[in-house]
């Protein structure tokens, strides 16, 4: 028996997680589920002992732990399975298996390869994986390398073990294999926590659900018998009546970028979509759909191997993110704000004016004009309501939502009318979350921007998108229109993607 | 003087320490020495410290786009060959062969710079190569002769204004224009902002490329400058310049609290670093130390600048737990 108690997590401007006491027991599949930001990430933290708990205690098999390390946690058998997959890409298979204990000769020190391929196979029959274990890790698919990460820790002989988001890369008959393993290993009496924000796999899999929510556990509940809508709403905190926001939908204009026929080998197929000016378009459907990957050829930032743009009607060749912004006003805020939206060391002017250095440059000295930056940081600042101690506060210091704005404002700033979002509110809490909502919705209805909005949350798409675009296997596999008329419900409206997801 | 992007305007901690570092070095060598504030050694020490400045800045433009340049003193040294050729064996007048000279430099740095964007090879293993190949050229094309300069070609390296040697003013000058580039113009900023984080910086449109290319231009010119300088002060064009100036770029440039990850970098602290360096070298002359260990002190004097950067982080960090929820 694994037992949280009390436990009470701060990081700078969010209370992670508030006094949450849950217990997991031996055999048992319990699924940790919750939005973004609602505390699952730091609990997996905290059990794995990356990070300690402010307040709080962690009981195993009745006694008390005081997690230093990872390693203290390995060594209590407690295991991870993570969405960021954590294997040595140039290693075998087999040697990522057996990491920590590989087989030597005697006391040689020299490996014995035979000894460890052999040990090695023996869990990767386990978990239904029929390669050589002598496979260089970094020919392997994401899902494979789930598969090897987890027959690492049926290897360690976990006794716990948890799953973050495992089926995020994953394809459908990936993860019924996955479900059938961890069946397998509950019968063997392992504690598996299973942390997930897609419902059906709860329901599916599991025999028990804690709900966290903004770092409160809302609830335990037996999955037997637990109506989904209950599930959601515990989640969400209401009822799933996705409201739009309100104000002004005025019809949309023009149309500012078309695609016919987008291939980039390997990553897009054939996509081919229109988005007029004031129209919010989703593009939704999971990791490696095709998504960011047809965004990026876009914007210039990879190349495209066949089909055509069009930017306002006309045909255009956009090379680079610098074609892309100066030449089209089309701008594109990623997906992961630290590694690739932002200077974290650099203050939050630059961060903002960063598109715009060549247009507020005075003309005799050549010197950016200091006035002129603050000016409209200043503006930015105010316009999206981002908090902060001052324009010269460091970017890194801000909230993922207030980060998520700077992102935003850069764009704005430098003046585009279209506009790709990607993933806005991954990591950012709920009330930052309304707030970049009803943003989004202003900047594309008020302001008459055409948005394109990449997510992979559904609520979020069904509340602001126009039309929603549904990719699958790098293709666009049909479009779910008619929401600005209204009269279809969110469960029609799920049920119509989830339509073209099967 | 403002430092860099990361601050707002005034001094920064680290430039007040180093201001203050050098203030005790100078204190301590007055006292130590009767000479040392003697007319002719300020000549010489002001004139060397201004060689450090010219080569720091030429891997600081490398290592403020989060690159790097091992070929700064063969760089340096091909120069020498090429200005020794174009006075002595081609007979050109002096401002062609200059001109030649500072033109190799800045193709060096361009080639460097190719290689590195268009190939997608990184700077290091790019400019240990190239450093290879220009020493082994200087070697093969001088056979380790100097070269011959005209008499009036040292009036830059040798004469000063009012007591302050040429060369000084001319680098604190550059360091100046410098110093601006990066804290107000647009080329300089986009090079901070690729060395800081060079894929946000080009999913901002920034052409970071072009960015890094620049960077080794510039190092291969300034590279080229101190060599050209050199060989005025010496009065030859000695192919034998540039053998020690790796180490010193490296030094000079950390000392100065140029980041070694990129997106840093502060002029008026690669001078006082520059000035670091000149005193405790002369220091250490002057307590007659053995000349056979200076490659150490050289070392420990490096690592000692990286550390208290390190401790004085620790100390001024604020207690902050990573990534969000």
């Amino acid at each position: 028996m694994l037992e949280l108690k009390a436990v009470s997590k701060r990081f700078p401007g969010v209370q992670a997680l508030d006094g949450v006491s849950l217990s997991f027991a031996p055999g048992e599949i319990h699924a940790l589920v919750g939005e973004n930001g609602a505390g699952k990430s730091t609990l997996i933290k905290i059990v794995t002992g990356l990070t300690s708990p402010d307040e709080g205690e962690i009981f195993f098999e009745g006694r008390r732990l005081r997690f230093q390390s990872y390693r203290d946690s390995l060594a209590e058998g407690i295991d991870v399975v993570s969405q960021e997959i954590q294997v040595i890409p140039e290693s075998t298979i087999a040697e990522n298996i057996m990491l920590d204990k590989l087989i030597t000769r005697g006391k040689s020190g020299i490996i014995d390869w035979a000894a460890v391929n052999r040990v090695a196979r023996k869990y990767l029959d386990m978990v239904g994986l029929p390669l050589p274990p002598d496979t260089v890790i970094k020919r392997l698919s994401a899902a494979q390398k789930q598969l090897v990460q987890i027959a690492k820790a049926l290897a360690a002989e976990a006794r716990v073990l948890l799953l973050d988001e495992p089926t995020s890369s994953l394809t459908e008959h990936e993860a019924r294999t996955l479900f059938e393993i961890l069946r397998s290993l509950r019968r063997r009496g392992v504690t598996i926590i299973f942390v997930s924000h897609k419902g059906e796999q709860v329901f599916a899999l599991c025999d028990k659900v804690s709900v966290l929510r903004d770092g409160r556990l809302v609830g335990t509940r037996r999955i037997e018998g637990l109506p989904p809508p209950e599930l959601v709403k515990m989640m969400i905190g209401r009822d799933i009546v996705q409201t739009r926001p309100a104000g002004p939908a005025a019809p949309p204009g023009r149309e500012m970028l078309r695609a016919e026929g987008v291939v980039r080998k390997g990553r897009v197929e054939e996509a081919s979509f229109s988005v007029r000016a004031g129209e919010i378009l989703g593009f939704y459907g999971l990791v490696g759909a095709g998504r960011t990957e047809l965004a990026r050829v876009l914007i210039g930032e990879d190349s495209l191997d066949e089909g055509a743009v069009y930017v306002r009607g006309e045909r255009a060749v956009i090379r680079s993110v610098a074609d892309s912004l100066e030449r089209y006003r089309i701008g594109y805020v990623t997906e992961n704000r630290k590694e690739e939206g932002l200077l974290l060391q650099s203050p939050v002017r630059t961060n903002i004016t960063i598109t715009i250095w060549p247009r507020i440059v005075r003309r005799l000295t050549r010197a950016i004009s200091r006035v002129k930056e603050r000016t409209i940081a200043r503006r930015m600042v105010d316009d999206l309501d981002i908090r902060v101690t001052g324009l010269d506060q460091k970017t890194e210091e801000l909230s993922g939502g207030n980060q998520q704005k700077v992102c935003l404002s850069k764009w704005l700033a430098a003046d585009c009318d279209t506009l790709i979002i990607d993933e806005p509110t991954v990591g950012v809490d709920v009330g930052a979350k309304e707030q970049i909502h009803r943003l989004i919705w202003d900047l594309a209805r008020t302001r008459g921007k055409a948005v394109i909005l990449i997510s992979s949350d559904m609520p979020e798409v069904i509340k602001l998108s126009s039309r929603i675009l549904v990719f699958r296997d790098r293709r666009i596999a049909g479009e779910v229109g008619g929401l600005d008329e209204g009269g279809k419900t969110y469960a029609e409206v799920s049920a119509e993607i989830g339509r073209f997801l099967n | 003087m403002t430092t860099h992007d990361r601050k707002g305007p005034g001094i920064s901690g680290r430039t007040l320490g180093l201001a203050i570092s050098t203030a005790i070095l100078f204190a301590v060598l007055s006292l130590l020495s009767q000479s040392f504030l003697s007319g002719y050694t300020m000549f010489v020490v002001s004139r060397q410290m201004a060689f450090y400045v010219l080569i720091a800045l030429s891997q600081a433009f490398c290592l403020v786009v989060g690159q790097m340049s091992l070929a700064v003193g063969a760089i340096g040294s091909l120069t020498t060959i090429v200005l020794g050729l174009g006075l002595e064996t081609w007979g050109l007048p002096a401002p062609l062969a200059v001109l030649l000279a500072l033109g190799f430099g800045v193709l060096a740095g361009a080639v460097n710079g190719w290689l590195i964007t268009r190939l997608r090879i990184d700077s290091f293993i790019v400019t240990l190569s190239m450093m290879f190949i220009f020493m082994g050229l200087r070697s093969g094309i001088s056979g380790g002769q100097p070269y011959r300069v005209p008499a009036s070609f040292s009036f830059i390296g040798q004469k000063s204004l009012f007591g302050v040697p040429y060369v000084f003013l001319l680098v604190v000058l550059l360091l100046g224009l410098v110093g601006f580039m990066y804290r107000s113009t647009v080329f300089g900023r986009r090079m901070l902002a690729t060395g800081g984080n060079a894929a946000a910086a080009r999913l901002s449109g920034i052409a970071t490329d072009r960015m890094v290319v620049w960077a080794h231009v510039l190092s291969g010119a300034f590279a080229a400058l101190a060599a050209v300088l050199w060989a005025s002060k010496l009065g030859s064009a000695a192919p034998e310049t540039g053998d020690d100036w790796l180490i010193v770029s490296f030094a000079v440039a950390i000392i100065g609290g140029t980041g070694l990850t990129g997106g840093v970098i502060s002029a008026l602290g690669i001078f006082m670093g520059s000035a670091i360096f000149m005193l405790i070298k002369h220091g250490l002359v002057e307590v007659k130390a053995n000349p056979y260990f200076a490659n150490s002190f050289l070392g420990l004097l490096i690592l000692l600048a990286i550390v208290v950067d390190r401790v004085r982080e620790i100390y001024t960090e604020k207690p902050k737990g990573k990534a969000s929820p």
